[in-house]
């Protein structure tokens, strides 16, 4: 990955733009799986202008990949404005323009922000391959066992 | 005989347990669902969209993982000299219920938010030293923050419960059933 990619990569992730949840929000789109702390979610609040419902603000939350969440906000920002027709007409290299061209191994963290725009603004599920389990999903610690002291 | 491109990454995963730590520590490969690879996938595969890395060179990673994990781990006491100097991040990487439960002095819970704020705002040469019951997922959480830049990390070997029986008897034990 270019220094120059990087350093704008850290600087999205440092200062990141339209982070969190949003309350009142006409849609709502998810990819990945909260259980295992891997999950990339877009909340979707659309508006008026000109006879036009455009997305009038976008907000993000995701766990994993520093880089998805980089394309998540620089992403936010780009589709503010955008009829969701024109959204949706954003591919993965789109979204992550500001941010400049990704390398191969890094595309697939534009496409989970293409996917949950598209689940957001669709309904429409992007569909996941199979994964081996990741290191997220092994660091995640086993749930629902109780514990028990020794004396 | 199947070569060393065509092993699936199920049939790599088996031959070397290590190796998803390796992958992530060198290539940033399988830590999260951006980056994560399919089990049917060759090795090949995997090289080939991640920028066309050598399978042979991507191997020999894997090969010495082991020794690389190895240098990650610290012993209990060792541990303790180096946590009673400044500077030094304690990350425990247990349930909530096990951190309540018992926990070492200065030690934090991490959780999705405070790894999120490490990963993007902490200096990647600050001392981080890891801990989880028994010593056998702090190696996996090692190796995610080596992924994303960090050069100083140490795992503590056997866990919270080795701490208890080598350095501190006043921590209680405790089982998970």
């Amino acid at each position: 990955m270019s220094d120059d990619l990087e350093a704008r990569i850290q600087a999205a992730v440092q200062d990141p733009q339209n982070l969190g949840e949003m309350s009142g929000a006409d849609a709502v789109g998810t990819v990945g799986s909260e259980n295992c702390g891997d999950m990339l979610r877009m909340w979707v609040k659309f508006k008026e202008d000109n006879g036009r419902k455009v997305i009038d603000k976008a907000t993000f939350q995701a766990f994993g990949c520093q880089t998805a969440i980089a394309v998540a906000s620089v992403a936010t920002e780009l589709i503010r404005g955008k009829t969701p027709a024109e959204a949706l007409a954003l591919s993965g290299d789109d979204l992550a323009s500001p941010l400049g061209a990704l390398p191969p191994m890094k595309i697939h963290c534009a496409q989970l922000v293409e996917g949950a725009l598209r689940n957001a603004l669709t309904g429409e599920k992007t569909s996941q391959p199979e994964l081996a389990p990741t290191l997220l999903d092994r660091l995640s610690p086993p749930k629902n066992l109780k514990i028990k002291l020794q004396p | 005989m199947t070569s060393i491109a065509d092993m699936t990454m199920a049939e790599l995963l088996e031959a070397y347990p290590s190796a998803q730590r390796a992958l992530f520590r060198h290539y940033h490969i399988g830590g999260c669902a951006s980056c994560g690879f399919r089990p049917d996938e060759t090795l090949a595969d995997v090289c080939n969209r991640n920028g066309g890395l050598d399978p042979e060179e991507v191997l020999e990673n894997v090969r010495s993982a082991w020794e690389q994990d190895e240098r990650m781990m610290i012993a209990p006491r060792e541990a303790k000299e180096l946590l009673e100097s400044d500077g030094v991040e304690i990350l425990d990487i247990r349930t909530r219920e096990e951190y309540d439960a018992v926990h070492l002095e200065g030690a934090r819970l991490l959780d999705q938010e405070l790894m999120q704020d490490m990963l993007a705002t902490r200096p990647k040469d600050d001392l981080l030293v890891i801990l989880d019951h028994k010593g056998s997922r702090s190696l996996d959480a090692a190796a995610y923050f080596a992924g994303h830049g960090f050069t100083n990390i140490k795992c503590l070997r056997g866990g919270i419960d080795a701490w208890s029986t080598q350095v501190d008897p006043t921590l209680s034990r405790y089982t998970l059933e």
